[in-house]
């Protein structure tokens, strides 16, 4: 079965998921401890890419009648450890090198990769990327010329692919530590982290060349809490575009552990949900999964631009309670969804989607921003060089309200509270479901008992419509996010909003 | 790099890991070609055509373990991958479980497992193209069907070489061709999407572009006027997709590492009755021309036939080498994931299936994460068709299921007959007693 056009919305939980690894293997820069700056002459000078071989491999590409042709160079090193049953397990480092070649010719995209960066290589790549078009080129590649982002939206002091694994084990420890100690009743504990370094060099036919380097770490425990034959899991990731600086001081690896120790325990007590359609209030805690998959999938460009998407004729219209202003700013420092520049090469600029309940634009990528004459805005993503970019959310964010989260669960007199997901998931047709992992009851305006495993589900259009009240207690949720087969780290932010009606699933 | 030099390449690197003082060392090296295209209302929108390559390795000091993977398979840069791996593993603590698994000799003839097809290289991209283009042509000429997000047909082909300093050295290669087409249906605001995509190892058994098509559209004309349903408690009938879906939730359930880790409601029941008599679920890693077909898995152990759950009683868990050593078991040859798994067809048709309801959910489709391993615990959004008195009625949507899948193994009173090997997980359409279907 087919699930091409589901997008969702993954939290980054289960220790499972995150590849293993550590030290960087970089031998000569990384071999001195210090990340080479972001600059073209990076693949030049490590895997001997010259800029003038860069412009000969995109009038390669154009050689076929191609309007537009593109390069991406990446070079990745993810490095992780893991830690169960009280021993450190394994470490690894993965590496990954190649260059994604992209030509375009109207709505059609060619598109050819290779691992192999010899010119040789580049050029037979670049000649299969070409075939999309069948006929002659008239067009010449401009002079590449170097621009640099004017953001800096990564904390690159003490980088963390720099630093010993032997004290990232001491974090990891911490962590691991922290849930063992917070109750007896914990019976099992994993720690994962990891940390991943990103260099890429954007070179184009309209002469732009463009470079980044990109951090992004992240640590996820999770908890198991067993009681008279009850076993349930809880998860807490925490990470971004961070260095060592954000264990230290914003996120201590003990608070991490701490918390998905604490959800395990919460889940022994906790009841099946109650079934039906009732009040809703969605905590700030990781509610952003909600924004991002009611508002922002529906709301990429490239589903609008194919009318496939709900909102394709929805522009200017109201679409939701005046009360809402949700917008997407991959500019907002050091989210896992922060960009100095998109993978076109774009510099992101923070793009309103719903102001006051009306719809206001779109995500864009380079192809559909050309169909729907609309300006980019430094949303065009890609998972790796073997991926053409797509529009995708970068940090999305729903603006706060006046109101309090007491006074948002005051106002409900039974309804359900949810806390801690899953994950999301939305279809172009605006459809989605979110699976909570914990939530509560609310009755008579408290919150009563823990609730495990409940479904809301609805379609972005309603929802919009049901938001009641928004208090001002924003928080985000750092995740990572499936569609077209491709994954991408977003953020996604939120306070306590109460929905006046939504499908609880449960079991009677 | 021609696909002996490869293997000569991972056995190279063992030596080398040896040489510099890993205890064990394993190497695997994957080399594949990509082909893939969608077309979009009549023109081709996106064509992909790549080769890549990638290396993975472990390895082991004294019992502690680290891992690493490369795309860049320079000789310098794996001989430093391999130092660092060395030291890396130092820093892990000494498990004496951890180890590569002794050797076993494959006995099983690759060709007879039917896993490569050549007829798959030769097909041409204009015929790729002219296929896609006729599966979306028939399915926008269905009025019923209001757009097409795009057919594709995919091409795939690539080789598998292993080696250990145990003294494994194999390599098998595998073709993939696959097709299918995304739809919508329906007026705003109640907008459906539904689709069909079929694969195969090989080519003439891939489904034709007018059964695609056919397929497609009936799955998402099906759904049109969809509503939803009061909350209540029914029998659901799980076509065969969605029992495939459960499946792949109970392989997370029995696989070792689920096991020994406690996070499974299924740890420690193995002798236990765990479904009704009508339950026999097999992973086998040996049914020729099968999707999840291979001789051995990514640690080198030769695939087998396992039964799982034998008419409802649990005997086996699916393992790799370190968790069946957790366990006291032997491994299953699973470190790859599922080879085929399957819940054994019965005798039921599924028509008589779902003559069998006075009142319940045929189920279609599911949207949504709400599968918690630890409990069993199932909840999900949830799509199809009303059954009333046997028949198929109108259609329901945005409505939940919700259920625990012990309960639910338990709960299956009838079987279909109609298990077909395309998708490494599979099983027929089966009949669950009762869950609560969510909906005012």
């Amino acid at each position: 079965m087919t699930e091409i056009n589901r997008r969702d919305f993954l939290r980054k939980g289960g220790v499972g998921l995150v590849a293993g690894i550590t030290s960087p293997l970089w031998f000569d820069m990384l071999a001195h401890g210090k990340n080479p700056p972001p600059s073209s002459a990076f693949f030049e000078e490590r895997f001997g890419v010259a800029k003038e071989d860069m412009r000969k491999i995109l009038e390669i590409a154009l050689s076929k009648g191609g309007e537009f042709s593109e390069l991406f160079f990446e070079y990745r090193v993810l490095n992780s450890v893991r830690m169960e049953e009280d021993i450190i397990k394994d470490s690894s480092e993965n590496i990954s090198l190649g260059v994604g070649i992209r030509v375009l010719k109207g709505a059609q995209t060619g598109y050819g990769y290779t691992d192999d960066l010899s010119f040789e290589k580049m050029k037979q790549t670049a000649l299969t990327a070409a075939a999309i078009a069948a006929g002659m080129s008239k067009l010449s590649v401009a002079n590449l010329t170097q621009k640099s982002s004017n953001l800096q939206v990564y904390d690159l002091k003490s980088p963390l692919n720099e630093l010993k694994l032997s004290l990232k084990v001491d974090l990891v420890k911490e962590a691991y530590n922290a849930v063992k100690s917070y109750d007896a009743r914990i019976v099992k504990a994993q720690v994962s982290f990891s940390d991943e370094i990103q260099y890429v060099t954007i070179a184009n036919s309209e002469g732009l060349l463009i470079s980044d380097v990109r951090p992004q770490v992240m640590m996820a425990a999770s908890a198991t809490a067993e009681e008279n034959g009850i076993r349930n899991t809880g998860f807490k990731t925490a990470g971004g575009r961070y260095g060592l600086g954000f264990y230290q001081n914003i996120m201590p690896p003990k608070e991490v552990g701490k918390r998905a120790a604490q959800d395990a325990i919460t889940l022994l007590s906790a009841i099946d949900p109650p079934a039906g359609e009732q009040p809703v209030i969605l905590s700030s805690y990781q509610s952003g999964v909600m924004i991002h998959e009611a508002v922002g999938h529906p709301l990429e460009a490239d589903g609008n631009r194919k009318k496939t998407s709900i909102m394709w004729d929805k522009l200017g219209k109201q679409v939701a309670n005046p009360i809402v202003t949700i917008y997407d700013d991959p500019t907002i420092p050091n989210y896992r969804g922060s960009l100095n520049i998109d993978d076109e090469g774009t510099i992101p600029t923070k793009k309103m989607l719903i102001e006051n309940g009306r719809l206001v634009g779109y995500l864009q990528d380079r192809l559909s921003a050309k169909f729907m004459n609309m300006e980019l805005d430094g949303h065009g993503r890609r998972q790796t060089y073997q991926h053409n970019p797509i529009p995708r959310m970068g940090n999305t964010v729903l603006v706060p309200g006046d109101a309090t989260p007491e006074d948002i669960i005051k106002s409900v007199k039974k309804g359900f509270y949810a806390e801690t997901y899953q994950g999301g998931q939305v279809s172009d047709t605006g459809k989605f479901t979110f699976s909570v992992n914990m939530g509560y009851m609310i009755e008579d305006g408290k919150l009563t008992k823990p609730v495990k495993n409940a479904t809301l589900i609805g379609t972005n259009v309603q929802i919009l419509n049901e938001v009641e009240m928004i208090a001002n207690d924003t928080q985000f949720f750092h995740g990572t996010c499936g569609k077209d087969g491709q994954s991408a780290a977003v953020t996604a932010g939120t306070p306590t909003l109460k929905l006046r009606q939504m499908t609880v699933g449960g079991r009677q | 790099m021609n696909n002996d030099n490869l293997l000569r390449l991972a056995e190279e690197l063992v030596a080398f890991g040896r040489k510099k003082g890993a205890s064990q060392i394993e190497v695997s090296i994957r080399q594949g070609s990509e082909f893939s295209l969608d077309v979009r209302e009549g023109e081709v929108e996106r064509l992909v055509e790549a080769g890549s390559k990638g290396l993975s390795l472990r390895l082991f000091v004294e019992g502690k373990m680290a891992r690493a993977s490369s795309s860049d398979l320079s000789k310098e840069t794996l001989e430093k991958l391999v130092e660092n791996a060395i030291e890396r593993a130092k820093l892990s603590n000494s498990d004496p479980l951890a180890g590569l698994p002794e050797k076993e000799v494959i006995s099983v003839d690759i060709e007879k497992l039917k896993m490569w097809d050549p007829a798959i290289l030769e097909l041409q991209p204009e015929e790729k193209i002219a296929i896609a283009k006729e599966i979306e042509k028939i399915c926008l000429g269905d009025k019923r069907v209001k757009k097409s997000y795009g057919s594709s047909y995919g091409t795939y082909t690539g080789q598998s070489f292993l080696a250990n300093s145990n003294g494994f050295s194999g390599s098998y290669k595998r073709t993939t061709c696959s097709s299918g087409v995304y739809l919508q249906s329906g007026e705003e605001p109640n907008l459906f999407d539904e689709g069909w995509n079929d694969s195969s190892r090989i080519l003439s058994e891939l489904e034709s572009p007018e059964d695609i098509a056919k397929k497609a559209i009936h799955r998402v004309t099906r759904l049109i006027g969809g509503k939803k349903v009061d909350t209540q408690n029914v029998p659901v009938v799980f076509e065969s997709p969605m029992t495939a879906s459960l499946l792949s939730f109970l392989f997370n359930c029995i696989n070792g590492n689920s096991i020994y880790l406690k996070q499974s409601f299924l740890a420690g029941k193995i002798g236990e009755k765990i479904g009704s008599d009508l339950v026999t679920v097999t992973d086998d890693g040996l049914i020729p021309g099968a999707a999840g077909t291979k001789p051995f898995d990514g640690e080198g152990v030769p695939t087998r036939k396992t039964v799982v759950i034998e008419n409802g009683v649990l005997k086996n868990y699916l393992m790799d080498t370190y968790s069946s050593k957790k366990l006291n078991m032997k491994s299953t040859g699973n470190s790859s994931g599922a080879n085929n798994f399957y819940l054994s067809p019965g005798k039921s048709t599924p028509e008589e299936i779902i003559k069998s309801v006075d009142k319940g959910l045929f189920l279609t489709g599911t949207i949504g994460f709400g599968l918690v391993p630890t409990t069993g615990d199932i909840s999900r959004g949830a799509y199809g068709l009303w059954i009333e008195k046997g028949e198929l009625t109108y259609p329901v949507a945005e409505i939940t299921f919700s259920g625990n899948l012990g309960q639910l193994l338990k709960g299956i009173e009838m079987v279909g007959n109609d298990v077909k090997f395309k998708d490494s997980i599979t099983g027929p359409t089966i009949k669950v007693a009762e869950m609560t279907v969510g909906g005012k």
